[in-house]
């Protein structure tokens, strides 16, 4: 089973171009961050309620981009003075510090999985391009079903559910997911399973905080 | 944390103590599904005298709640303090549990 920084780079990667999704690099790293804290919830490494996060396993669990997230938040919450008072939103800032770290290792275990391949080429004639076409889609399809089929169902979604439907949502890739009909009419749903993971409602906020920043900027100048 | 189970005619109700967070997720979630005994089951849980909820306590009421429902069961909650309904409301997890004001209401509910 991939974990969710995987899942996160592979649904980010756009089968057609071979390439991935551009976003905004704090949305990106607000995202792998979320999606590493919420690997380490679901291992049981870290609890979260709505004041505090909290480390209650600090053994590394095997993963090195896990157990680099979980190593930074357990030093963070040593030399803080009240660790009772680090919240998700603190997490998640000190783990996007090295969300391209993340996504990079994360992009080298997809490759040695065989579901993407690294393909270096020229563009223009001059400029150096690299592509990952996808050479087995059987998870990303997978994954697309499983979220399609909860997300038009009223069927109680499992926990892993959730977090995959946060993250698509947090990067605004519904659309691979639904039709533009589909998103509209089910938008409540969308809304009602988003709020059931509270790290993942710290990375809603965080990713919408950022859109409504580069909107401002972007309509400002 | 402690559970305790009773049987009401065809409907188990689990009464959970304590805290529910990740230290006692596990044996929570091993207490919730033996009690779902009966096909479908009906099942009452009593959260009266619980007085905290994580993360990982939601997941397991989530992993139970899919479970009786593909089962085609009925899952009712009710008695939960201000502490526990203020999660519920911030989660969501409101809209997906049957919650009821009172045990009776909760057994009929399920029956």
């Amino acid at each position: 089973m991939l974990s969710f920084v995987e899942e996160t780079v592979l649904l980010l990667h756009d089968e057609d171009s071979g390439d991935f999704v551009q976003l905004p690099q704090s949305v990106f790293s607000v995202v792998i961050a979320g999606a590493a804290l919420m690997d380490l919830a679901i291992r049981n490494r870290i609890d979260t309620d709505l004041e505090r996060l909290t480390v209650v396993d600090p053994r590394p669990t095997g993963d090195d981009i896990l157990d680099s997230v979980l190593s930074t938040i357990v030093a963070t919450q040593n030399k803080a003075a009240d660790a009772s008072q680090f919240d998700i939103s603190e997490a998640l800032y000190d783990a996007a510090t090295d969300a391209d770290i993340y996504r990079e290792r994360a992009l080298k275990r997809l490759i040695r999985r065989g579901i993407l391949k690294e393909e270096n080429g020229r563009h223009l004639w001059v400029f150096r391009s690299r592509r990952y076409p996808l050479i087995d889609n059987t998870e990303q399809q997978e994954v697309r079903a499983r979220l399609r089929h909860i997300l038009l169902s009223d069927e109680i979604p499992d926990p892993r559910d959730i977090v995959l439907i946060c993250l698509v949502a947090a990067c605004s890739l519904l659309r691979f997911v639904l039709s533009a009909d589909e998103i509209d009419a089910r938008t409540a749903r969308v809304e009602q399973l988003r709020k059931m993971d509270l790290i993942g409602q710290a990375v809603t906020k965080s990713a919408s905080e950022t859109d409504a920043i580069i909107h401002f900027a972007a309509t400002t100048i | 944390m402690e559970i305790f189970r009773e049987r009401d005619g065809e409907v188990v109700i689990v009464r959970l103590t304590g805290r529910l967070d990740s230290s006692a997720a596990s044996s929570a979630e091993d207490g919730l599904l033996v009690a779902l005994g009966g096909v479908p089951p009906r099942l009452v849980v009593d959260m009266t005298e619980l007085s905290y909820i994580s993360s990982a306590g939601l997941r397991v009421l989530l992993v139970v709640a899919k479970k009786v429902q593909q089962q085609r069961g009925k899952l009712a909650l009710f008695g939960l303090t201000p502490n526990v309904r203020e999660v519920f409301a911030v989660s969501g997890f409101d809209t997906i549990f049957s919650i009821a004001a009172d045990p009776a209401a909760a057994l009929a509910s399920v029956r």
